[in-house]
């Protein structure tokens, strides 16, 4: 019985383990949430507003970087990079001080254009590729219209990718907590497996048991070459969807950063 | 008479085969008899077939009870080692013989210390108390000597990857392979009886040929023996099927050094050079754990146990738990050190 409440203890812990790297815990302290969305478009309700806020407010703690977004009509048809690293110079964001950590992400409604920048720590954690790799998440539900879910993607890919180290895939397989979950689920069967099957004794022997080795051997062989055919492809180059990429703001802080229309 | 009982020239009690000393022995008195000099009284006597023929005891007088196939037993009235000899003479003469070499005390000490060893066996089980019956039996076993002849043809690609420009290349070098081997097997046992199950007869292989003896009755005294069931010819497709996968993997091995093998054409001619009848000690073991009989079989002279013992529910779970636990930290670690986060 002993034995029992044991191992009913190691499998409880796991799947608390295991919950708890799905679920990071909600908490909603919306007092002292400042403003990190400018939906200057308003293409938020009220009250989507202010989940995405509390929402960006609670997972950019934890990075220490500023996760925003800002929306404009954009009447006077400026740049879309330009009107970000302005709005950088201008608005002074940062988790950790004015000017400070950042990143942006910014739609341009006029030319249904996004961009998204990173600033300081969220220029290091968040190279070129990386923003790539998050506005191309994003983009099909913005060209969907559906704002909200696009953002919410956008925060919580955000934070999720500012927790690997620089410079690694954070789309990596081995990354994935299901991948994990699985793979060490089936070594597990397997090794069990494998000692279930063999506790009932296995064969021992093989063909050299009872192979007469003095009378046994090749008697003729031949390997004639017929032909070599040859196939050949075209490889893929890396096309670097750059599309903009990063620069400095007027203001002289250099960022990350990814365009793409939507 | 077709009953044979080896009485102790000294005191006159039955004598039984000592598997420690390989003679025949007194357990009355400790006289040691060399088998290899006992005349052996098979060799003088010829029997008419009968099969309603009953048999009696030369001890006690009783009807010794028997299964048809069973060859040598005790007396179940006396406990007198008995040897029912028109059932080994003939086409059921053994040729050869591997006496027991473990004995009863020492097998039930390994077969305890198989039980502890089961990483998955119930602990109630592990302790070995249950053992309902430990019976020594001879059983009957062909040993075929076997003669191959092979030819094969296969289609064998060698492959080389290169990039050269822009470009990669898969060249594909395409062979035509023969190969004519001649493969002799000696010695291959298949089990004859058709009580046992092949599968745990299989695994008990293998059997140490260099203590192969000429038989002789006496090394039956105080063990059951049990008489072929099926003959060499009703068990050829069977040692064909045995060997083909030793045939196949020494062809692969031949053939080497190639990126794909595809076989078009394989023949293999098996001709029966000979088949012995003989005689391998097995100790059977029948064990009662929750109402549910396991039975076992052990080796009669390397010890080797082979049987399915019953799983332990709680202990797989807690196997798994572990092995589970282990490897989700391993890949938690590596994607780690791969720059990833930890939780």
């Amino acid at each position: 019985m002993k034995k029992h409440r044991s191992t009913m203890a190691v499998l409880a812990l796991l799947v608390m383990f295991a919950v708890n790297l799905v679920l990071p815990a909600q908490v909603v302290n919306a007092a002292d949430d400042k403003q990190l969305i400018f939906d200057n478009a308003h293409l938020l309700s009220q009250e989507e507003y202010r989940e995405l806020n509390a929402m960006a407010n609670e997972y950019g703690a934890k990075r220490e970087t500023d996760i925003m977004i800002l929306t404009s009509t954009n009447p006077e048809g400026a740049d879309v990079q330009k009107m970000t690293e302005n709005f950088y110079d201008e608005q002074a964001p940062g988790y950790d001080k004015p000017h400070g950590n950042a990143v942006i992400l910014t739609l341009d409604m006029y030319h249904r254009e996004t961009y998204l920048a990173g600033f300081y720590k969220g220029e290091q954690y968040l190279d070129d590729g990386r923003l790539n790799k998050i506005r191309n998440k994003i983009t099909p539900d913005l060209s969907n219209g559906d704002y909200k879910l696009a953002f919410e993607q956008y925060i919580k890919t955000t934070y999720k990718y500012m927790g690997f180290k620089p410079g690694v895939n954070p789309d990596n397989i081995m990354f994935n907590i299901w991948f994990q979950l699985g793979g060490a689920a089936v070594i597990g069967v397997i090794v069990v497996g494998i000692m279930a099957y063999r506790s009932g004794g296995r064969v021992t022997v093989n063909g050299w048991t009872y192979e007469d080795t003095s009378t046994s051997g090749i008697l003729d062989h031949q390997d004639r070459y017929i032909r070599t055919t040859t196939t050949r492809r075209k490889i893929e180059k890396n096309t670097s969807s750059g599309s903009g990429g990063g620069g400095t703001t007027s203001g002289g802080h250099s960022h990350s950063g990814s365009r793409g229309s939507f | 008479m077709p009953v044979i009982e080896y009485k102790c020239q000294s005191c006159g009690s039955g004598m039984v085969f000592d598997s420690e000393t390989e003679t025949l022995s007194c357990p009355s008195c400790g006289r040691k008899d060399n088998i290899e000099q006992i005349p052996d009284p098979l060799k003088q006597q010829v029997f008419s077939e009968d099969e309603a023929r009953e048999y009696h005891c030369t001890s006690c007088g009783a009807v010794i009870m028997t299964d048809p196939e069973t060859s040598a037993t005790t007396c179940s009235f006396c406990g007198s080692a008995v040897i029912l000899s028109d059932r080994l003479t003939g086409s059921l003469a053994p040729a050869m013989v591997i006496p027991f070499s473990v004995s009863k005390e020492e097998a039930m000490k390994a077969f305890k210390k198989w039980c502890r060893n089961g990483l998955l066996t119930p602990s109630g089980f592990m302790t070995a108390d249950r053992i309902k019956g430990m019976t020594g039996i001879y059983v009957p076993f062909w040993l075929y000597d076997l003669n191959n002849q092979v030819e094969v043809h296969a289609h064998a690609t060698k492959v080389r990857i290169y990039t050269s420009g822009d470009y990669e290349y898969t060249e594909t070098q395409h062979f035509d392979v023969y190969r004519k081997i001649r493969l002799n097997y000696v010695k291959v046992p298949i089990d004859a009886s058709e009580k046992m199950n092949d599968a745990l007869m299989d695994k008990l292989e293998p059997f140490p040929y260099e203590h192969l003896k000429e038989f002789k009755t006496p090394y039956l005294a105080g063990y059951i023996a049990e008489k072929y069931s099926f003959d060499d010819k009703a068990l050829f497709p069977r040692v064909k099927d045995k060997i083909r996968e030793y045939i196949d993997s020494y062809i692969a091995s031949t053939v080497s050094g190639y990126t794909s093998v595809s076989y078009t054409d394989k023949q293999i001619d098996t001709t029966p050079k000979q088949a012995k009848y003989c005689l391998f000690p097995v100790w059977m073991i029948n064990y009662d754990f929750h109402k549910s009989d396991y039975t076992f079989a052990m080796n009669g002279q390397t010890g080797k146990v082979v049987g399915k013992p019953p799983i332990s529910k709680a202990k797989v779970a807690a196997w798994f738990a572990g092995v589970f636990g282990v490897s989700l930290l391993s890949l938690k670690l590596i994607s780690w050190m791969m720059g990833g986060g930890f939780l």
